[in-house]
């Protein structure tokens, strides 16, 4: 009895050895099995992304200051923003980091459009049910917090070394914010105005689209900017994978102790959050005082 | 200091026979490298030098130039059992030159090495391509996933000394030209992965590998060897092994000679010398190391697993490396 307190009953090593290996082989199984037909499943993505970023890469980089620039103004009207944009890049530039920075930068739109393309769904579909709520939350949760690490071995066994396992891994990590703040932000939409929509005899369609979808974007906004900051940190782990982009040098610093090295290319990443960050936020605080104020943007 | 050093490394070759001089093994860091025989033979040598020796030893976990960059720096972890030299060669020369680290045994694995290698399908379909230089000629069979055009080279993961040495002979044998691209695993686990992924789905692999490991063994990949003659030390440590920019004009040439050796500090040497004896006799036989690591493979064992399963199974071949007191010992704490 005293011995069943002390030492925790666990499984023998025998039988334990014999359950990992039973989960490894089915594993390989169906690697085996369904590897290749997976594997080409993805290829229109991993096409996809190697087109932006070529397009990215073959463009002169004024044109492509200029365009992120642009992009900020629309978004923010904001000078100061504006001007940050482009000393950012024409350091990164000056720097060295160029051509990483824009397979970076390539990595994380196409996993940001990934996520937004599916997240926003989910989240639509998760806000109508709180069965299917109940189901996927805790999904979102595994997806958050397993560690990176875990799930690179199946991905690379599926999928091989590259872009896409790379971006399979990126969108694993970021897309739970945007399924989460889209299920959030329509349900927390005034009951009030839903009744009013129902009132004018509003099709189910129309009240998604119409009412609930505009008055939930600033929430779907916030989880857009959660997903490129979690899509950017993850830019690291996806270099593990062969990702590229400015996670090689991380990594190659790491291992060597570059200090100075590291330290640029994280800094890049940080200065391409921040860009990010700001411009994805200062569009949502557009959209939300436009609503509230009622005139004139 | 260094009379001392070698009369202490004397008094302590003297004394390995003496039972009373365990009791002077001090507790030390030893290196544990992060791949499959490095724990494993950090494991066995902590299972000894504890059980037998009586020293207490710590494991630190850590790749090549991480450790050695310690040993070099803070003179910890004492023990790197199986350091890969050719990665730090001119550091390491340096320190056994000042005294500061001393050569316990060269060669503590036999038949090892680094090179460039396929999968065992591909040498078994292609056995007229036995050669690098005339794989170098067929980029067209091994597509890349990224830019199927080009054939794709596996080299080393970033940050790895054998980055730099593929990266430099990709540019000595011309191989952008001929139509490869350099791909980048990113890890360790990238490698492994691409390698065990092209041999479940039958699928060519072409690229940077080393033995003793398990993925050799269980995959049976296939060492190409070098037409090019080994083109001398001027040319490897002086262009081949160096980043990109030193490196201007490398010569083609068949890969170094690996080299693996023992290193202990000299803080060890002068209090651990009785385990200074068992480290220079330390030499497991390459057939030995691979049993060992398709075992971990296969079982799923760690370093210290594996080092039990070693010691209990393999007692022919460690019992040489000890005095019978203190093989006694050893087996006692199995």
């Amino acid at each position: 009895m005293e011995q069943l307190l002390t030492e925790f009953p666990e499984l023998s090593r025998g039988a334990l050895r014999d359950l990992r290996r039973y989960i490894d082989g089915n594993f390989k199984d169906f690697t085996r099995e369904y590897g290749e037909l997976i594997e080409t499943m993805f290829d229109p993505l991993k096409w996809f992304l190697l087109w932006v970023q070529s397009v990215l890469l073959a463009t002169p980089w004024p044109i492509v200051i200029i365009v992120l620039c642009g992009l900020a103004w629309l978004a923010s009207r904001n000078w100061k923003l504006v001007v940050g944009t482009a000393a950012a890049f024409l350091l990164i530039g000056w720097l060295g980091m160029w051509e990483d920075t824009m397979v970076t930068l390539a990595m994380v739109s196409v996993a940001t459009l990934i996520c937004i393309g599916l997240g926003i769904p989910f989240g639509i579909l998760m806000a109508r049910s709180d069965r299917l709520q109940a189901i996927i939350t805790p999904i979102l949760d595994v997806m958050q917090t397993i560690p990176s690490f875990v799930y690179l071995i199946p991905v690379v066994m599926l999928l091989g070394i590259g872009k896409a396992p790379a971006l399979l891994a990126v969108c694993i990590y970021a897309i739970p914010p945007i399924v989460r703040l889209t299920n959030l932000g329509i349900r927390l939409v005034d009951r009030e105005v839903l009744e009013a929509a129902d009132s004018f005899g509003a099709s189910y369609r129309q009240k998604l689209f119409n009412v609930q979808v505009p008055l939930a974007l600033p929430n779907i906004f916030a989880g857009v900017n959660q997903t490129i900051m979690m899509a950017l940190s993850m830019v690291v782990v996806a270099a593990l994978i062969g990702g590229s982009g400015l996670g090689t040098p991380v990594l190659r610093a790491v291992n060597n102790q570059y200090l100075a090295l590291g330290l640029f290319n994280g800094m890049a990443i940080v200065a391409i959050a921040i860009i990010f960050d700001r411009v994805s936020q200062a569009y949502g605080k557009r959209l939300q005082k436009h609503r509230e104020g009622g005139h004139g943007v | 200091m260094k009379k001392t050093i070698l009369a202490l490394a004397a008094t302590g070759a003297m004394l390995v026979a003496a039972p009373a001089a365990y009791a002077e093994c001090g507790s030390f860091k030893m290196a544990e490298f992060d791949w499959a025989s490095g724990e494993l033979m950090a494991n066995i040598d902590k299972f000894i030098l504890e059980e037998g020796y009586g020293c207490e030893i710590e494991l630190v976990q850590g790749g090549t130039t991480q450790i050695f960059a310690s040993m070099s720096e803070k003179g910890s972890p004492e023990i790197a059992g199986e350091l890969w030299v050719n990665a730090v060669r001119e550091t390491l020369d340096k320190a056994v030159a000042e005294g500061t680290m001393k050569v316990a045994v060269e060669g503590p694995i036999t038949d090892l090495g680094e090179g460039w290698w396929v999968t065992q399908e591909f040498a078994e379909k292609h056995p007229e391509l036995n050669t690098v230089e005339k794989v170098l000629e067929r980029p067209d069979l091994f597509p890349d996933s990224e830019d199927p055009s080009k054939g794709s080279f596996m080299g080393c993961p970033a940050g790895w000394g054998c980055q730099l040495i593929n990266a430099n002979l990709y540019r000595a044998y011309g191989m952008e030209e001929k139509g490869w691209r350099l791909v980048d695993p990113g890890s360790a686990a990238g490698l492994d992965g691409s390698i065990a992924k092209a041999s479940e789905r039958s699928e060519p692999w072409f690229g940077y590998y080393w033995s003793p490991t398990a993925i050799v063994g269980k995959y049976g990949l296939v060492k190409l060897p070098f037409e090019a003659e080994y083109a001398g030390k001027d040319n490897w440590d002086g262009c081949i092994a160096l980043p990109e920019q030193d490196c201007e004009n490398p010569q083609k040439t068949s890969w170094v000679k690996s080299e693996v050796f023992t290193v202990v500090t000299d803080d060890f040497m002068e209090k651990g010398g009785v385990a200074l004896d068992f480290l220079s006799k330390r030499i497991v036989p390459g057939p030995v190391m691979g049993e060992m690591l398709v075992y971990m493979g296969e079982e799923q064992a760690t370093g210290e697993d594996a080092a039990i399963e070693f010691l209990s199974t393999k007692g022919d071949v460690w019992t040489k490396w000890v005095s019978p007191e203190v093989a006694a010992k050893v087996k006692a704490a199995l």
